[in-house]
């Protein structure tokens, strides 16, 4: 029982310092103020939950000790997990008492988040006394939660996680759901609380029960048909299910914009806005291995120049006057030159820092981003670029007499550019030109020995890169209709790297999921927005050490990486990785195994 | 197996009876409030006006719209006029009690969203706000940017009234630009600009000036109107630079304008840089003649703290607090209320600004709101806009309050410049070295 | 792609197709900004008078870009040393000198009202600096065993990545702790004022931070140079997977690195708070890029380079603008400065890849 109970400790300690760095940068007293559900549960409690619940979980978790798989049965995961989580409400606790004796007030006067606001939610209004025995407690019960967890079957636990998800989500989106009923007409006060905003009891309920439904219905399913594809002599269906699925993602893309109403087509125009400024970083980053941080100038040049190129109106503190140089292209016509433009300064940005290593390249495209955004704003080209003020009445890209600065359309708008980009990047990575790439970036000595012209493709890939964002940039411009440098400093730089590494560097759905989660989950949320810097930073670092590959892997980029040459440890760890993955495989039912467990 | 899909089954069943039960629930008593909005005797005055009316049901709520910089690095100016906001609706019943008043009989509830301080962020607020329809006006926005030619039109499109009770962009009021439902409690940079460059040409005697401004549209448009302000009445002006609000070392720059050793710089900048900007030309000798004047972005005790002993002798320019028309009001009841609500002194200048913006948007819906008989109230969108841009005479914190048609409230505004140490930041009793009212008619010409 | 055919025919056309593209591009773009350089410069030295600077403001551009290069040169020595070693740029070195500045805040607020600070100028200044470095020391090693070392032997773009993210993540923190309003730095009264040192008055902050920055320096070339554990870091330098062979522990190199790295960060935190009178959890990105631009230029790895660097990047901010948009009629030259600075970093990039101290051609990756 010494491990059970050392594992326990030691993730406890962690959770616990977690808990305590949540605590004291604010996110819980901020994220308190979301009730989700009834009038109690908020989205500060489900924070406060979750390091108990995670410590119990790691430290119940199969590990690797020499090249051997090591299980908790269920007593010892149960074990370890109650000391995980009760050690983990205990250094919240101890922090609170420490707190309470030198004094809030005292505290607070260095350490701004530590508010009686925040001693009320981590006490639950009953008192310091009451509040350390509840933390202990209830950390203690979900730890057993969590301890208890992998001993549950994998068809009941898996529905319930999916069901607590679904219900904490759709709390999480109570501006957004109600609009959309609303607009639908449909009856929504059983689901969403006037009062509270958040979820009903019975809404929630009634949001948990059709969600693990349907998840323990599909996981059924997968299993009787992967068991049928087991058999032989069957044909096989996957290729016509993914057509399926295809068509379905399609068709749903097509009518989200009229079923969801406009907050979500708002979303949705930026986060496609985004997709193309990272469908242009994956092509330098991802494709060609080169950093790229100044992917928000080509953003900056995409957007005045198609305000400038269709005629904008340059904003004075004395009124609307015309920019010095304009023309009053079609947006059309003009967007062409933008792209054009954008190519040409890809590569001319390329063209002197092509014998630089990569980091070199990395802080020249840095200072090239921000002497876009000084040149934009500054006095010397006021007159063209109109300064801090920037442009105003930017064209709506008229086609057919429709208007496309109202979200609805704009989302198609942006959907028709994505595509395109979607299907050059996908063309471009099984081209020549993209194997060219690939070899470039897994070694530029051996790619240049081999007769890979890697000065050529170089620049290629930052002309296309640019070209993009071009493109982005003047859709932008259109959707927002107003053109100022404060919208693109260099922190657009930085999410879009955030979104290409989070969706997984060369992984082209990758880009457009990590753009969904890491722009449309904001949007949707407008809590989160203090700390969205903070949870990106802190993702960046967690992906690249926990799953470099990111959420959607690029096949022949995740190889790479998982070939590289390790240390001795780092390889226990990618062996652990790989044992645990496989056992979630195992658990995801890919066949007869789980079959047999269950019946 | 069997097992396993049975138990799928039968919650699928669960969750669709449970439904249709909540379905059929909620049917009796939400319909009573949907027929009863269209039949009320608010129907004529509602199918006159263009955009319709807001119908709040008997016991509801009425909804009221905040887009405010409430996040990021000017949360400071947003959530110091949020704080205006949220006292006015306290005070909405005569008494700053904690319980909120009412607005013809219903409570109010506040939406909060951000502005971003952006375009953008101003588009996807704005946005946000306007598909509610339950919405009847929105307080904001905090910057200029944010609202100019983005937030006032999603919200003007939707016949959503924007009061804003910091914007003070010439353009957002200008003829031709503004949408019609726009209106503002802020004072227009034009006034600002041009009182400071009559105490720069008339109390210091001033024949040369420099201006320093920072990338935020606010400063570039206030020095703008400064120079013009200042060249029209025969001054002249040596340099005008600027500066990236993150820079540290001004101490180059400013050697480069002692160069011309001008009488007058204005930095209408933000903190840090204008605490830097004042404490880094003291230690410059050409600019020891030199009046250094900051404006009301500059208003904010870090602005003191940071540029220490240095500092004394500036002056900054900001709305005159003693003019308050209710003086005693804002610093004997106003004052202490947002001390605390918030626990702090205000960080910005314009919580009295979004007070009185929330109370005459108050006024505005008092006067239009159509009683029907079951206790709901219609309220026509375009009747409440004219309500309040008709405005006139309401004794508000800042000042009389008369809107022109243009949705310039603050036509008639009394700012003041002030002399560090005696600034209304750290001593609220401080009282200006000048001061000066002027109308926008004065500044039109 | 010619490759296709014969490796031999390929390799030649791809040589030929390379050269003239890049020698043209870099011959036409070196000629346009030396040629803007040496046209701005001559416009405005030969202003007339009046509207030309005087010989004083020249000298106070001079003197004021050395001092500020020398607060440059103080972080540029935490890339360099970092970078000579791990061959990575540790963007969030910016944060590391920003958090002991922070710390050491919450200790200059208090002495300063209790009085200890104006007392006692000298020992409060160098108390608040072991804070500093205790704290950026702590941050900085922190750093590397959650954020650096598990990656170990990954390709060079992930650690970059994991480096920006590190330091996103930092700077959100300290403001989530401490709240993101700028603050007030103290300064005692004694080191108010200004010393005359050869006929030019020069700020006592100024003066200290020229004076650390030469010991720091001398201080770490010696260390670098003359103890076992400075030979042990030159040889990870060349090759850490040799000197491992050699029985050097290079995790724990790695470690002493980052710890003087973090110390010299802390001395430098203090001093540029000191300097400019304020805090705030952003003050260390722009400092941090343009002390890496520094070490960049001056030929990365290299600590006399970093001091070269930061000098060159000092006063290039200051006389820069003032040499050579004046002349030519740009509105608000100050405002370009970093558009200079960038230009030149490019163009010295051109000429030597490996900075002004650097070997000629840079080592591919």
């Amino acid at each position: 029982m010494g491990t059970p109970i050392r594992r326990g400790v030691e993730a406890g300690l962690i959770g616990g310092l977690v808990l305590v760095y949540l605590a004291m940068v604010g996110m819980i007293t901020k994220f308190d103020e979301l009730v989700l559900i009834g009038t109690q549960v908020t989205l500060g409690l489900v924070l406060l939950a979750l390091p108990p619940l995670g410590a119990a979980l790691a430290a119940a978790r199969p590990r690797v000790v020499g090249g051997r798989v090591d299980r908790l049965g269920p007593l010892e995961g149960l074990t370890a997990g109650v000391t995980a989580g009760a050690i983990t409400g205990g250094v919240i606790a101890a922090w609170l008492v420490v707190v309470d004796r030198i004094g809030i007030d005292r505290v607070r006067s260095v350490f701004i988040a530590v508010s009686p606001a925040l001693v009320d939610v981590l006490t639950f209004g009953r008192g310091i006394a009451g509040g350390v025995a509840i933390l202990i407690v209830g950390g203690s019960a979900l730890g057993a939660l969590g301890g208890a967890w992998r001993s549950l079957r994998f068809g009941l636990r898996r529905p319930v996680a999916i069901g607590v998800g679904v219900v904490l989500l759709m709390g999480m989106l109570q501006r957004i759901v109600p609009t959309i009923l609303d607009e639908l007409n449909i009856e929504r006060d059983w689901l969403y609380s006037k009062v509270t905003r958040g979820l009903t009891w019975m809404g929630a309920t009634i949001v948990f029960v059709v969600a693990a439904a349907t998840a323990a219905f599909w996981i059924d399913r997968r299993e009787r048909t992967a068991a049928a594809r087991a058999e032989p002599g069957r044909a096989d269906t996957r290729g016509i299910a993914r057509t399926v699925g295809l068509v379905a993602i399609v068709a749903a893309a097509i009518v989200l914009p009229h079923l969801a109403g406009s907050i979500v087509s708002e979303i949705l125009g930026t986060v496609g806005v985004y997709v193309l400024l990272a469908l242009g970083l994956n092509v330098v980053t991802g494709y060609g291995g080169m950093l790229h941080l100044g992917i928000s100038a080509f953003f900056l040049i995409g957007a005045y120049a198609s305000a400038l190129l269709t005629g904008a109106n340059l904003v004075t503190a004395f009124g609307l006057v015309a920019p010095r140089f304009s023309a009053n292209l079609n947006f059309y016509v003009a967007l062409v030159v933008v792209v054009i433009i954008g190519a040409i300064v890809g590569a001319l940005l390329a063209a002197p820092v092509l014998r630089l290593r990569g980091d070199y390249l990395a802080i020249v495209t840095l200072a090239f981003a921000s002497i876009a955004v000084i040149l934009a704003t500054s006095n010397w080209l006021q007159p063209i670029t109109g300064g801090p003020q920037g442009l105003r009445d930017v064209t709506d890209a008229p086609l057919f007499g429709i208007s496309f600065q109202d979200p609805q359309n704009f989302y198609y708008l942006v959907l028709f550019f994505c595509s395109i980009a979607v299907y050059i990047s996908w063309r471009l990575a099984w081209s020549r030109t993209g194997r060219a790439w690939n070899a470039m970036r897994e070694d530029e000595q051996v790619a240049d020995a081999m007769g890979v012209n890697t000065s050529r493709y170089k620049l290629l890939g930052f002309a296309i890169g640019g070209a993009m964002a071009a493109v982005g940039g003047a859709l932008f411009s259109v959707k927002v209709g107003t053109v100022q440098p404060g919208s693109f400093e260099i922190l657009v730089s930085i999410t879009v790297l955030a979104v290409v590494i989070l969706g997984g560097l060369g992984s082209v759905p990758g880009v457009v999921v990590g753009a969904l989660v890491l722009l449309g989950l904001p949007g949707l949320l407008s809590q989160l927005e203090e700390y969205r810097l903070l949870i990106y930073g802190g993702a960046l670092v967690a992906i690249m050490i926990l799953r470099p590959q990111g959420l959607i892997p690029n096949v022949r980029r995740s190889r790479e990486l998982q070939e590289e040459e390790r240390t001795q440890d780092a390889w226990q760890e990618i062996f652990a990785q790989k044992e645990q993955a496989a056992a979630e495989q195992a658990d995801a039912a890919t066949a007869a195994a789980t079959l047999e467990e269950g019946s | 197996m069997t097992r396993r899909k049975g138990l799928a089954l039968v919650a699928l069943f669960g969750a669709l009876t449970l439904v249709t039960a909540a379905c059929a629930n909620d049917e009796g008593g939400g319909g009573e409030t949907g027929t009863t909005g269209t039949g009320g005797t608010g129907a004529g005055g509602c199918e006159a006006d263009q955009f319709g009316c807001v119908e709040v049901g008997s016991g509801e709520p009425i909804t009221i719209g905040t887009l405010l910089a409430i996040e990021g690095d000017v949360a400071f100016l947003g959530l110091d006029s949020q704080y205006g906001v949220e006292l006015a609706v306290d005070y909405l019943d005569g008494a700053f009690d904690g319980t909120p008043g009412q607005i013809a009989g219903h409570d109010v509830t506040l939406v909060n969203e951000n502005d971003g301080c952006s375009a953008e962020g101003g588009q996807a607020g704005a946005t946000k706000l306007a598909a509610d329809a339950q919405m009847v006006a929105v307080i904001g926005t905090s910057c200029s940017s944010s609202a100019l030619g983005v937030a006032d039109q999603i919200l003007a499109e939707k016949g959503i009234l924007l009061v804003s009770p910091s914007n003070t962009n010439p353009n957002l009021t200008a003829e031709g630009v503004t949408t019609g439902f726009y209106a503002r409690t802020a004072h227009n940079d034009k006034i600002q600009g041009a009182i400071v460059a009559d105490f720069a040409i008339q109390e210091l005697g001033a024949k040369t000036a420099a201006t320093i401004n920072d990338e935020s549209p606010y400063a570039d448009a206030l020095a703008a109107v400064f120079r013009a302000g200042f060249e029209a009445q025969g001054g002249s002006i040596t340099t005008f630079e600027a500066i990236q609000s993150t820079d540290t070392d001004f101490k180059p720059l400013l050697t480069s304008i002692a160069e011309q050793s001008p009488d007058v710089l204005y930095f209408p900048d933000f903190n840090p840089a204008c605490a830097l900007i004042s404490k880094q030309a003291a230690d410059i000798p050409g600019l020891k003649d030199t009046a250094l004047i900051g404006s009301d972005g500059c208003a904010d005790p870090s602005f003191t703290e940071t540029a220490g002993a240095a500092a004394d002798g500036n002056y900054i320019s900001q709305p005159d607090t003693s003019a308050f028309t209710q003086g005693d009001f804002y610093q004997s009841e106003f004052l202490p209320a947002y001390q605390d609500l918030v626990g702090d002194s205000p960080t910005a200048a314009f919580h009295a600004h979004a007070f009185d913006a929330m109370n005459i948007v108050a006024d505005a819906i008092e006067a239009v709101a159509i009683d029907n008989d079951d206790g709901s109230i219609s309220i026509p969108r375009t009747a409440l806009k004219d309500a309040l841009l008709a405005t006139s005479g309401y004794e508000g914190i800042t000042g009389t309050i008369t809107c022109d048609p243009l949705g310039d409230c603050a036509t008639d505004v009394t700012i003041g410049v002030y002399q560090v140490p005696a600034v209304p930041f750290d001593d609220p009793k401080a009282t200006p070295v000048f001061s000066e009212t002027k109308t926008l008619a004065d500044v039109a010409a | 792609m010619a490759e296709v055919g014969g490796a031999a025919r390929g390799r030649a056309l791809g040589r030929l197709e390379r050269l003239p593209i890049r020698r043209i591009v870099l011959i036409a773009l070196s000629a346009g900004v030396l040629g803007a350089v040496v046209y701005g410069s001559y416009k405005t030295l030969t202003l007339p008078e009046g509207q030309a600077y005087s010989a004083s403001a020249w000298r106070d551009f001079i003197v004021l870009g050395v001092a500020q290069g020398a607060v440059y040169a103080l972080i540029a020595l935490g890339y360099t040393l970092v970078y000579g070693i791990l061959r990575m740029i540790n963007f969030a070195h910016g944060e590391v000198f920003m958090a002991g500045a922070f710390a050491s805040f919450f200790f200059a607020d208090a002495w300063k009202q209790s009085g200890f600070m104006d007392d006692q100028p000298w020992l409060s200044v160098a108390l608040l600096v072991v804070i500093a470095m205790a704290v950026s020391v702590m941050v900085a090693v922190l750093l590397e065993r959650v954020a650096y070392r598990p990656l170990r032997g990954a390709p060079r773009l992930i650690p970059l990545i994991t480096a920006i993210g590190a330091s996103l993540f930092l700077q959100n923190t300290f403001r989530g702790l401490f709240g993101s309003q700028t603050r007030g730095y103290p300064k005692p009264t004694g080191l108010e004022g200004t010393w005359t040192i050869l006929g030019i008055p020069m700020q006592k902050v100024q003066v200290l931070v020229l004076v650390v920055a030469v010991v720091a320096m001398v201080a770490l070339t010696l260390f670098v140079a003359r103890t076992t554990t400075g030979r042990s870091m030159r040889a990870a330098a060349e090759d850490a997977e040799i000197a491992s062979l050699m029985g050097i522990n290079v995790d724990r190199v790695i470690v002493t690195t980052f710890v003087i790295g973090g110390m010299l960060a802390g001395v430098a935190g203090v001093l540029f708070a000191l300097t400019f009178g304020n805090i705030s959890y952003f003050m260390g990105f722009a400092p941090g890029i343009t002390a890496f631009t520094a070490a960049v230029l001056g030929g990365i790895g290299s600590i006399s380079g970093a001091a070269i660097g930061g000098l060159t990047i000092g006063i290039l901010q200051s006389v820069g603008p003032a040499l050579l948009l004046t002349g030519v009629d740009v509105p608000s030259p100050f405002q370009l400065k970093d558009v200079v600075t960038f230009l030149i970093l490019i163009l010295v990039l051109l000429f030597r890849p490996g900075g002004i101290l650097g070997t000629g051609e840079a080592e591919k990756v």
